[in-house]
């Protein structure tokens, strides 16, 4: 069976800054990846080639042993709207549609709204009381969870979250991590990027970047199924 | 089924996106109103104003007059046939004037026979001191009259008419006269006892005659005649020569005739009017139109973010030009509709108080406003949504 | 560092600034063209109505009393001196005298058949001498009477090169007279009143009154033939006039027995009356009255159509300044994000205001800066269009303009402001 996720010598250069260099990766269906790194080590550009916002300057991007990286602007938008599920560290909830209207306006790019399904997902991320509430009436964390709820509402092969916790404290962050080991469980793909170590440790294989090269890439050992 | 849903979800976001966004809505809502109210306001004010400004040059009286051509006199009937030519509500008065020559104190004075409700309308300019006659035997003077002979209003005398003794005279109307013959021509003085109700002031040879009833003057000269001349007020906005040629040409023995000066100046002022009104509409609706766009620019703009994330959630450019599309042009018929409401109460507010009338109410501007304000606003909407939904979601997601 | 704060905001955000400074512009603009067109219609509409011809009539006093019914009466009392009409260039209000004519009717016989003769000015160079002033105006009957239709031939003038130095002996006939007499344009017809003259016809025109049955003479042509040297009837003239109001009115009826501020006002106002009673003290001899038809007809229209321009005004100014309101409270709310940021870093919210407002009020004033030339160019661009002149430009719009403006600019920018200030920076921060 091919790998969910694979990235083929994969560069992005942009002028004479190589923001990724001949990178290697691959994850598999169920995985729980957590790339890190310290900023302009081209996490972004891959958390950006990975969600299909962009494309690399050279090298194979397979999702689902299908290559994306010659694909059109148009087609890209197809399969980020099938395949990915993304988190924003800001959230970017619509401000005037409330939380299930939120999870619906996934629904509607994908195929049909249904306010059922979006207020399953949101019970999934235990905000169920709150799904009529406006974003500006949500906490922080209550928006991440939103957001979470919509990444999730088509059924994505990956869920591409980048810095999911960054604005939030630690009670929510655990909370959001709580989430994701359920997902986890549940058999759903996760790709993470963060930079704090916290939330890069309790991820099932961590990577770090480092001027566009990964420099390891290991799985943890504390990892609990 | 599923289109149901997708659509109803589509009109869920534009609508919920105008109602909850309200202060921003109300921003560009307020921008669209006021140039839908100008442009129904002045396009109302600009078809009615020709009109309404047409019958106000009434004040100036008479712009045409009927004269005998080749005959003695008019005739009722002739007349009748004359504005038979001139649509009735174009018509906006005449009087006919018979005048005869008659003394008052053995001086001679030109008496004129005419109608005083017709007067009001084809001499409005008439100062008059007292009142309009009422009754036989009432009169209206001239100002160089009442100096003349020293009149005032309630003042009496006597017109005294020398009448020749001919086959027209209808001897009935002088039973009680002296007939006096002198070389084998015989005639009466004819007296009328006449009282002074007011007392005209017009600047001009008008305050030379004394105005009298058609009976009063057919009783002093004891003959059946018809008039001299008569004046007509006609509303024009264009072609007052059409309806002198046409009633010269189709009734015999009348001519009709243009006051050149009234007419003319009528025009010329009516065109000016209109061609000022009419650029000013323009001017005004082109810079309406543009602080529109820019409002509706500046609205959309600040959305690229939600745009951007529209994208990353994998809305395609077509669906998300539809949506914003969608608001804008919900936004411009609203808009629209509100414009062209207050427009005609703005025109209706010009007319009462400029002209003291209503506005005519031009029923298709509505459709045309509301058209003319979806268009405007989508056209705004389109350019900075197209600018946006080509940006890289990745960019406008991530910066601040 | 407040500047260079306001430098960055402009060099950053030049294209919101740029759409500002647009939508002020155009506010400016629409503003200016309708305030100075609004202001100059009356003048324009005014002089269009001049083709109503004159709202004065000038007689001798005694002529005004003794009724022109006595054709008979050869009184010379009831005549003006010819030399008196340079007088009406000497009044207060001689500007607003746009043309004049001094008039001389007579019976001469044509064929054998009695004819009405009027002797006037055509196109007459009025040279008139007084207190070491000299008053130049060439005026005539070819403006006064602009309406009349040159049915064959041309108008005279006496100043055209053709009949300069020709002498005296042209006329124009009436249409009705022309026609019994069968004549046209180039015929020479003989006159006889108390002299002989041969005169030609230079045009034939038609006017629909009762013009159309007179011969209209040089004036010294008629004065030869009346046996009347020197001596004219009356005088018309066409002047520029405000409406009358009811003080207008009160003080018309008794110059002497009104207050003297009233009396002030009015003299020193356009009115009919009032350049009428200015006539009379010039022309001591003479009796001033207006033309009750055009002056008051006038008076309406030109009433009108200023109310109808103010209405229009207001209209376009209620727009512009909610155009640039709007534009200006939705561009502050836009940074929001911005400000609140600052807030965080601990600016007062004086500051924040302040930096707000002088930004906005530097691009509005760019804009309005520019605004007011566009506008200029849009109002002479309809004085060119409608009435063939250009616009006066009064500063007064400007003042007005600048104020409007400012006041537009700074009650756009409130409400956005208070909004910001009352925001709590972690709020904005955090993207709610």
């Amino acid at each position: 069976m091919a790998s969910l996720l694979e990235l083929k010598n994969v560069s992005k250069i942009y002028g004479d800054l190589h923001a990724l260099d001949d990178v290697s990766l691959t994850v598999e269906k169920g995985e729980w990846v957590a790339i890190m790194g310290p900023s302009g080590s081209g996490k972004s550009t891959m958390m950006n080639i990975i969600g299909c916002m962009d494309k690399p300057s050279l090298g194979q991007v397979l999702l689902d042993g299908k290559d994306i990286s010659k694909e059109s602007q148009t087609s890209l938008t197809t399969i980020r709207r099938d395949k990915i599920g993304l988190i924003f560290q800001q959230f970017h909830l619509i401000n005037y549609l409330n939380a299930v209207e939120n999870v619906m306006v996934a629904q509607y790019y994908h195929s049909v709204p249904d306010e059922k399904e979006a207020l399953a997902a949101l019970e999934r991320v235990g905000l169920k009381d709150r799904a009529k509430h406006l974003p500006s009436q949500l906490s922080g964390g209550e928006q991440q969870r939103v957001c979470i709820a919509r990444a999730l509402i088509n059924n994505p092969e990956i869920i591409l979250a980048d810095e999911p916790t960054g604005n939030l404290d630690e009670a929510n962050e655990n909370i959001v991590l709580d989430i994701f080991r359920q997902l986890h469980k549940e058999g759903t793909s996760l790709v993470v990027v963060t930079h704090d170590p916290e939330v890069g440790e309790v991820a099932q294989r961590t990577i770090r970047l480092e001027h566009g090269k990964i420099i390891s890439d290991e799985k943890n050992e504390n990892f609990v199924e | 089924m599923i289109k149901n849903k997708k659509r109803l979800m589509f009109f869920k976001m534009i609508s919920l996106s105008l109602l909850r966004r309200r202060s921003r809505m109300i921003v560009a809502l307020l921008a669209i109103v006021v140039g839908a109210t100008v442009l129904a306001g002045l396009v109302t004010i600009y078809y009615d104003v020709p009109r309404q400004m047409s019958e106000s040059m009434r004040s100036y009286g008479a712009n045409m007059i009927f004269t005998p051509d080749g005959t003695d006199s008019l005739t009722d009937e002739m007349i009748e046939r004359a504005l038979s030519y001139i649509p009735a509500r174009d018509l906006d008065g005449y009087t006919p004037y018979r005048y005869e020559n008659t003394t008052i104190n053995k001086n001679p004075v030109t008496f004129a026979g005419v109608d005083f409700d017709g007067v009001k309308k084809t001499a409005p300019y008439w100062n008059v001191d007292g009142a309009y006659p009422t009754r036989d035997g009432e009169v209206l003077i001239g100002a160089n009259v009442a100096k003349t002979f020293n009149l005032g209003v309630g003042d009496k005398t006597v017109a005294v008419s020398s009448i020749e003794i001919t086959e027209d005279v209808d001897e009935s109307l002088i039973p009680d006269y002296e007939i006096i013959e002198i070389d084998g021509v015989k005639s009466a003085d004819h007296e009328l006892p006449i009282k002074v109700v007011g007392i005209i002031q017009t600047g001009s040879s008008e305050e030379d005659y004394v105005y009298l009833s058609y009976s009063d003057v057919e009783y002093l000269t004891a003959k059946h005649r018809g008039y001299d001349l008569v004046e007509v007020s006609v509303n024009s906005t264009g072609g007052l020569e059409s309806y002198t040629t046409s009633i010269s040409n189709g009734v015999e023995g009348l001519r009709a005739k243009l006051i050149k000066h009234v007419a003319a100046s009528e025009s010329a002022v009516l065109t000016k009017l209109t061609s000022l009104i009419f650029i000013v509409t323009a001017v005004v609706l082109l810079l309406t139109m543009i602080c529109v766009a820019t409002t509706m620019t500046a609205v959309i703009a600040e959305r690229r973010k939600e745009i951007g994330l529209r994208k990353a959630l994998g809305a395609s450019n077509l669906s998300v030009v539809g949506e914003f599309l969608g608001e804008g042009l919900l936004l411009g018929g609203v808009g629209g509709i509100l414009g062209s409401v207050l427009g005609y109460v703005f025109a209706e507010i010009v007319s009462k108080n400029v002209f003291g009338g209503s506005i005519t109410f031009l029923w298709w501007l509505i459709p045309v406003t509301i058209i003319a304000s979806v268009a405007v606003t989508g056209i705004a909407c389109l350019i900075p949504i197209r600018s946006a939904v080509d940006v890289d979601p990745a960019l406008v997601l991530k910066g601040e | 560092m407040f500047f260079r704060m306001i430098k960055g905001t402009f060099i950053h955000q030049w294209k919101k600034m740029l759409m500002i400074a647009l939508t002020v512009a155009l506010g400016t603009s629409i503003a200016t063209a309708m305030l100075n067109v609004m202001l100059d219609v009356g003048d324009k509409i005014n002089a269009e109505l001049k083709t109503y011809g004159a709202n004065i009539n000038v007689v001798s006093k005694s002529a005004a009393i003794v009724s022109s019914l006595y054709e008979t009466d050869e009184a010379t009392d009831a005549y003006l001196q010819e030399n008196v009409t340079g007088e009406l260039l000497t009044i207060f209000w001689a500007n607003n005298i746009l043309d004049f004519a001094p008039f001389l009717d007579g019976q001469v016989k044509l064929d054998g058949t009695d004819q009405k003769v009027t002797g006037t000015w055509f196109h007459y160079h009025l040279s008139f001498r007084k207190k070491g002033s000299d008053y130049i105006r060439d005026t005539g009957i070819n403006n006064l009477r602009d309406w009349w239709e040159i049915v064959d031939g041309e108008r005279y003038d006496e100043q055209a090169d053709f009949y300069k130095d020709a002498g005296d002996l042209f006329a124009m006939v009436g249409e009705n007279v022309a026609e019994k007499k069968n004549l046209k344009a180039g015929d020479e017809i003989t006159l006889t009143g108390k002299t002989t003259e041969v005169v030609k016809v230079v045009g034939v025109f038609s006017s629909g009154d009762n013009e159309d049955d007179v011969i209209y003479l040089p004036l010294s042509t008629a004065q030869r033939l009346t046996g009347k040297a020197d001596l004219i009837q009356s005088i018309s003239v066409s002047a520029l006039t405000s409406p009358e109001d009811e003080t207008s009115q009160k003080v018309a009826k008794n110059p002497e027995l009104a207050r003297p501020e009233d009396y002030e006002l009015w003299y020193c106002t356009a009115y009919v009356s009032s350049i009428c009673h200015q006539i009379q003290e010039a022309i001591p001899t003479s009796s001033a009255s207006a033309i009750r038809r055009v002056a008051d007809s006038e008076g309406d229209i030109l009433n009108k159509t200023e109310l109808l321009m103010t209405l229009i005004t207001v209209l376009s100014l209620i727009g512009s300044a909610l155009a640039i309101s709007n534009l200006v409270t939705s561009s502050v709310m836009e940074r929001s994000q911005e400000l609140g940021l600052m807030k965080a870093i601990g600016a007062k919210n004086v500051r924040i205001a302040g930096l707000v407002l002088t930004e906005i009020l530097l691009v509005a004033l760019v804009g309005a800066v520019s605004g007011y030339f566009i506008g200029f160019g849009f109002a002479q661009i309809i004085g060119h269009t409608v009435f063939g002149a250009s616009i006066d430009m009064k500063g007064m719009v400007a003042f007005l303009v600048a104020v409007l403006i400012f006041a537009v600019t700074l009650i756009g920018s409130l409400p956005a402001i208070r909004n910001i200030l009352r925001l709590r920076p972690s709020e904005v921060l955090h993207g709610r």
